[in-house]
């Protein structure tokens, strides 16, 4: 789908820091953390400082007393790609927010409470912000985002989607500028779900967590740089169906055509490796790895991508683990 | 674009598994004759032990024909609500083939839900928690909500576009809403939009710690309402452009003419007591349709029979509509089905699509005494209204989402 958003604004929040500056500083030190299950058993995970000057602004927002982390990562995130831009504007401002697990840690405690207390101990003060679009909600609120906000469930694909959906919303003249954004946040329970899947075995593999935003506003004749179009492959569930996906992604496109390569130790990784085979990429160098989280990290590789093209056009496979791949095209005028 | 240059979207299928029935003529049948569908939890569903509250409104799963018993045994229940109802949208449209397959391998998923096949997840907690060694990748793979989508597009053959939107009890009016934006701007001039919710424990007992659910019967509206009763369904609809509709000679059943939705802060779980961001809502949406507020011949209703929820909107249809003099008709069809959640602005939109074609008005359940700003409004047992045109559903979720959409024939 041929899209043209031009990024008017970024943010990002991720283990190695707060600003987009922090998505090029280097891995940051994992902590090893026990999973649920068998607490003997600790992997690496990247995590977010919360603890961290730039959060201590929210603290002491009203409507974010209960909130669990991905709300701080969100509305952290959010507030830096709207640096600048007057109070009034952000009336016209659409937030749209792409998640795969969402609120797990509040989900988590909830079910856990009901598991080991009953479920007439449940927290009513847990479940409100379990709900996927509890965390849109509260920073629209605090932001003063006055626009429409949407919630979208996927794997990476789904900020594919996310972009896709902004420019459906510019299109109809609904807002005037929308932020998207990818984030995810950390729980045990998730390194459980890893180890089942047998990712944490993958070397290099690390979990992680955050948020990225991009402020996004139809593209104009001036803009140097755009993402031009957003791709989704047709959904994979076997091996098979994945390799005929990843094919897709990039077929009818010039090799000469850079690509930035995210799919890092994942299990997409031969997967792009193979489909990528002879396409230059956007640098020599690879930018650190930050672990997966998922949306977030969807989002961190698309603002990388967008800092690092210097050629007239690039490409972002978006590697989504769980339903279907992505691809952005970025084009710099 | 233009306004007049802009396709018209239309409703060529419909399908649903309610807690009234399998398909959506024996729901719509047993909705019009005043049934309802809430009883105890199955305790194969959970266990309700500890909790206020101990109905729902739960569905029998249909049949899956060309499914077999393995394929079966995989699928979360959110996805044995999900199938069947999107067979029967695509069947209504003439879009399925006699393999059971859609014609269009293009075609784009635009759905919602809350929960997804949580039931899922809640087993691999379960099993991590206590530590037990059996839980599965799979079981925690196939509760994420994409999932439910795979498994309509591997049961349907198709591959478009796809959107999955959680944006709580208003999601499946904005996964419809969405999916008419997707035609309008080109993406696409078909889509299947609709959501699905099956029961799960998570999200029973969180609303019971609320205290919003009901230990008695539903009662939107009503004076004596205590709360909402939980229910679960799919319900699909198929959205084209006219033009792609009639190029097939598909018949329309109805025209999707307005789509408004905004956000609500007044908190997080309680609408702005006077309805003014609804009202609001429902403005766009008219506006949008080209219509005033006294062409809506009926409303359905979000009114979950929560003491908040029903004041904030009875108020909000009072600014929209007038006073006493108004003729629009007004119910909530959750009286009958329960809350269904992320699938209920889908199976809503349905309802009131049904309404407008047949004239039928699905009648307000359990009412004793209506709150004054309604009385009058509210449909009564057996009402018919032939001379319909247009039609709203309106919703409202937790994060203050709102959402109406206006159907015109």
């Amino acid at each position: 789908m041929k899209v043209d958003l031009a990024i008017a604004g970024q943010g990002t929040v991720t283990p190695a820091g707060v600003g987009v500056d922090a998505l090029f500083l280097g891995t940051p030190k994992p902590h090893m953390t026990a999973t649920l299950g068998e607490p003997k058993r600790e992997f690496p995970v990247l995590r977010v400082d919360l603890k961290d000057a730039v959060f201590a602004r929210w603290q002491n927002e009203p409507r974010l007393r209960r909130v669990s982390p991905i709300t701080f990562f969100m509305v952290e995130a959010a507030a830096q790609a709207l640096t600048g831009m007057p109070a009034g504007d952000r009336a016209q401002t659409g937030l749209i927010v792409a998640l795969s697990a969402g609120c797990l840690l509040y989900s988590r405690r909830f079910f856990e409470g009901i598991l080991k207390n009953g479920r007439r101990a449940a927290s009513p003060a847990l479940f409100p912000e379990t709900v996927f679009n509890s965390p849109g909600s509260h920073v629209a609120s605090v932001l003063g985002l006055n626009g429409a906000v949407y919630a979208l469930c996927g794997d990476e694909s789904a900020w594919v989607g996310a972009l896709k959906t902004a420019a459906v919303w510019l299109k109809r003249g609904r807002v005037r500028q929308v932020i998207v954004m990818g984030v995810e946040e950390f729980d045990p329970l998730a390194l459980d779900a890893y180890r089942c899947a047998r990712w944490v075995r993958r070397s290099g593999f690390l979990a992680s967590e955050g948020a990225a935003a991009l402020l996004v506003r139809t593209a104009r004749p001036d803009d140097s740089l755009v993402i031009s179009e957003a791709h989704e492959t047709p959904p994979y569930r076997s091996s098979a169906e994945a390799r005929f996906a990843a094919a897709e992604l990039f077929t009818g496109i010039d090799e000469l055509v850079p690509c930035h390569r995210s799919a890092r130790n994942t299990w997409a990784e031969s997967l792009e490796a193979d489909a990528t085979e002879g396409r230059p990429e956007f640098s020599a160098a690879p930018p650190p790895y930050l672990g997966l989280a998922f949306t977030a990290s969807a989002a961190w590789e698309t603002i990388r991508a967008a800092r690092t093209l210097d050629a007239p056009r690039g490409l972002v496979p978006i590697w989504g683990l769980n339903h279907r791949f992505g691809r952005l095209d970025l084009t710099r005028r | 674009m233009s306004a007049d240059r802009q396709p018209r979207v239309v409703v060529t299928g419909v399908g649903a598994v309610t807690p009234l029935g399998p398909t959506f003529p024996e729901s719509w049948a047993a909705l019009v004759a005043g049934r309802a569908a809430d009883a105890p939890v199955p305790p194969e569903i959970f266990d309700t032990t500890g909790c206020r509250a101990q109905r729902a409104c739960s569905a029998r799963l249909p049949e899956l024909p060309g499914l077999t018993r393995k394929a079966l045994s995989r699928l979360s229940r959110a996805s044995r609500l999900a199938l069947p109802a999107a067979r029967e949208a695509l069947a209504q449209a003439g879009l399925m083939d006699r393999d059971g397959r859609c014609t269009r391998a293009d075609l784009a998923i635009s759905v919602s839900t809350t929960a997804g096949g949580m039931a899922f997840g809640e087993n691999f907690c379960r099993d991590v928690i206590f530590a037990r060694r059996a839980h599965l990748y799979s079981q925690v793979e196939r509760y994420l909500p994409q999932q439910q989508v795979l498994d309509l597009q591997q049961d349907l053959a198709v591959s478009g576009p796809s959107v999955v939107m959680a944006n709580a009890c208003a999601s499946g009016a904005n996964a419809i809403g969405h999916a008419a934006d997707m035609i309008f701007a080109g993406e696409t001039d078909c889509v299947l939009a609709g959501g699905f919710e099956a029961l799960c424990e998570l999200v029973f007992v969180g609303f019971d710690c609320l205290q919003a659910t009901t230990t008695e019967k539903c009662r939107p509206f009503d004076l004596k309402r205590s709360g909402l009763m939980i229910g679960e369904a799919g319900a699909f609809l198929v959205l084209e452009s006219r033009a792609s509709a009639e190029a097939r000679g598909a018949t329309i059943l109805a025209e999707l003419a307005g789509y408004g939705h905004s956000t609500d802060f007044f908190h997080l779980t309680q609408p702005q007591p006077t309805g003014g961001v609804l009202v609001e809502v429902m403005r766009a949406a008219l506006r949008e349709a080209k219509l005033e507020p006294a062409q809506i011949g009926y409303i359905n209703a979000h009114g979950t029979a929560t003491p908040v929820n029903d004041g904030a909107e009875a108020m909000a249809y009072r600014a929209l509509l007038g006073g006493s003099d108004a003729t629009t008709r007004i119910s909530s069809t959750k009286a009958a089905i329960g809350h269904t959640l992320g699938a209920a602005g889908a199976v809503e939109a349905l309802f009131a699509i049904a309404a407008l074609r047949t004239g039928d008005l699905p009648p307000q359940l359990n009412l004793q005494e209506p709150i004054p700003e309604l009385a009058g409004a509210l449909v009564g047992p057996n009402e018919k209204r032939a001379d319909l045109r247009h039609v709203m559903s309106v919703n409202l979720g937790f994060g203050g989402s709102n959402a109406a959409l206006v159907f015109s024939r």
